[in-house]
């Protein structure tokens, strides 16, 4: 039954076999290797934990950018209808202002042009009564060279008066 | 590929025949019959040296360390315990090597002066040094005629060494014996692979090992999260390392065990020397870490009042599962792993048992044997495992019984033994 009896020199050395292992490994060996898993596995957590919320951002930020395409195409369309609005606009003040400009300088030119013809009639006028005075002056002293035709004259001249 | 396959079996088949012939030459004595029990506990036992394969003679010389009876401490070789003889086989005429013990002198002069120590055969220390003391004719006649009375040859407080007795001394022996110098190998690779990651870690940083490292890694978070942790909750860091030293350490020495040449070979955790050791380990830390509650459930349980208090019975049964339960250990991990052995072991010996029937039957038998002991070697291998599985997950339970703060724990822990006794 030598099975079943321990034997003292195994004991002993078992025992100092199993305390040096022990404290070899509980300083330098099991809390460095279960410190490492558990950082590694926390590491690993949160990149998984990152990446979805990198995924999640990236997704969101698709989004937004669609979004804001969107809204340019609308600014843009808009921005194109009122340039075109205001290009006509523009057309259509600068149509009325040139053809006011051209009545102003059209009614200049005729109020220019009526003094013009007032003047050139009053002119006229002053010169055709200078002539007709002047022939009357020379017909009148033809005629009247004798007293009977001057009395004559005024006579009749004060009748178309008095006709009138 | 079956031709190959055809050349092979045959080789093998051809092998097999030619097993019984080794058998006869080695194996057996001269009255053709072999001592099953002797080889059996040979090799389920220690030795001062380490055998080698294909060498009955030869074994690897390991120091003998004894401390003679003056209490002075000497140290040789064990090679000098024996001395190889050539035997002539009468009916052959061949000759062969045999061993033969013989008396290490150490010192010079007198028998007052020098230790003497011989390997006992005839004695009640069998297979152990011991040390021969001055023993007078008178004292030899009398252990001679003790012999003869009670007609066997082991005298109480004497050692039969040549033909005379001697009054023998047991020394304390601390020799490096084979199972010593196993559980050193053991101790250096357990060593080996848990510096191997801390190295890893310090240069690799983060990396994931990959591979081996990966292996033993893997093996560690399956102990540690699924043995530790779910066990001692928030006092798992405090237990880890005891707990970790444990698992790894039985788990090796029982794999070693299972290599059958020079490594390995030693029937390491089928030695109660061995077991025992981690067994009071256990029983140590258990009741150093016992809380007050612990204590106070074994000897005041909560138990009606009749059970604990004219005649202590609660008491008395709670007292005893201290013991018993890291006894439990020791024995489970010892008959478990040295059944394993024994039971290759006998299915090898099989073929040699068989071999008197002739070469055909021996042939069949070497092949059924072999093909048993491969299996039951694959299923030792599990076995090596789910032992130091078991030792772990059992001291882990015992110590969260005894490291408890509330009844709330306590009554935690009952349920995580139902499950397991579900399981078991």
């Amino acid at each position: 039954m030598e099975l079943f009896t321990p034997d003292f020199g195994l004991v002993f050395w078992m025992f100092l076999a199993f305390i040096i292992l022990f404290a070899i490994l509980a300083k330098w060996g099991w809390p460095v290797i279960l410190k490492n898993i558990d950082e590694r596995a926390d590491k690993i957590d949160k990149g998984v934990e990152y990446a979805q919320e990198a995924r999640a951002q990236l997704d969101s930020a698709r989004a937004d950018a669609q979004k804001y395409i969107e809204e340019a195409q609308i600014k843009q369309a808009e921005m194109l209808r009122d340039a075109a609005k205001m290009k006509s606009q523009i057309i259509e003040e600068a149509k009325n202002e040139a053809a006011k400009e051209a009545q102003k300088v059209m009614d200049a030119a005729k109020v220019s042009i009526e003094q013009s013809r007032k003047e050139a009639e009053l002119q006229f006028r002053n010169e055709v009564s200078k002539f007709s005075l002047e022939i009357a002056e020379k017909m009148v002293r033809n005629q009247l060279s004798n007293d009977k035709a001057q009395t004559e004259l005024v006579n009749k001249m004060l009748d178309e008066i008095e006709k009138n | 590929m079956n031709r190959q396959r055809n050349i092979i079996l045959t080789a093998i088949l051809a092998l097999v025949m030619l097993l019984p012939n080794f058998a006869k030459a080695s194996g057996s004595n001269e009255e053709g019959g072999i001592n099953v029990k002797e080889i059996l506990f040979h090799h389920l036992g220690d030795g001062y040296g380490w055998e080698v394969p294909f060498s009955h003679t030869y074994r690897i010389p390991l120091p003998v360390i004894v401390r003679a009876e003056d209490g002075s401490w000497h140290c040789f070789s064990s090679a000098r315990l024996t001395k190889h003889v050539e035997v002539v086989d009468p009916a052959t005429g061949k000759v062969h090597v045999e061993t033969e013990p013989q008396i290490v002198t150490i010192g010079k002069g007198d028998w007052a002066d020098r230790y003497q120590f011989v390997l006992a055969h005839a004695s009640k220390h069998k297979d152990k040094v011991v040390q021969l003391l001055l023993t007078s004719p008178a004292e030899e006649k009398q252990a001679e005629e003790i012999a003869k009375a009670q007609n066997d040859e082991i005298v109480d407080g004497f050692v039969k060494f040549d033909g005379k007795y001697y009054k023998e001394y047991k020394p304390y022996d601390i020799s490096i014996t084979k199972n010593v110098l196993a559980l050193l190998i053991a101790t250096v690779i357990v060593t080996a692979i848990a510096m191997s990651l801390v190295r890893y870690y310090r240069r690799k940083g983060d990396k994931a090992p990959r591979k081996g490292m990966g292996f033993w890694e893997m093996l560690i978070e399956f102990i540690y999260d699924g043995v530790i942790k779910s066990t001692l909750h928030d006092k798992a860091k405090k237990y880890a390392s005891f707990l970790m030293t444990c698992f790894f350490f039985i788990f090796i020495m029982n794999l070693l065990g299972l290599i059958v040449i020079f490594p390995g070979g030693a029937n390491l955790t089928g030695n109660i020397a061995i077991t025992l050791v981690l067994a009071v380990m256990v029983f140590v830390v258990v009741n150093v870490n016992g809380t007050k509650h612990y204590w106070k459930e074994i000897f005041w349980p909560d138990v009606p009042l009749f059970l604990k208090f004219p005649i202590p019975i609660m008491q008395f049964i709670e007292i005893f599962g201290i013991f018993t339960k890291p006894a439990a250990l020791c024995v489970r991990l010892f008959a478990n792993m040295m059944g394993g052995h024994m039971i290759v072991i006998t299915l090898t010996l099989i073929i040699f048992i068989f071999a008197m029937f002739g070469a055909a039957v021996a042939g069949a038998s070497a092949v059924v044997s072999v093909l048993f002991s491969l299996f039951m070697l694959a299923i030792d291998v599990l076995v090596s495992f789910i032992q130091a599985y078991v030792f772990t997950l059992l001291a882990t339970i015992f110590i969260s019984m005894s490291d408890v703060d509330d009844h709330h724990e306590l009554h935690k822990e009952a349920e995580v033994i139902d499950n397991i006794k579900e399981i078991g």
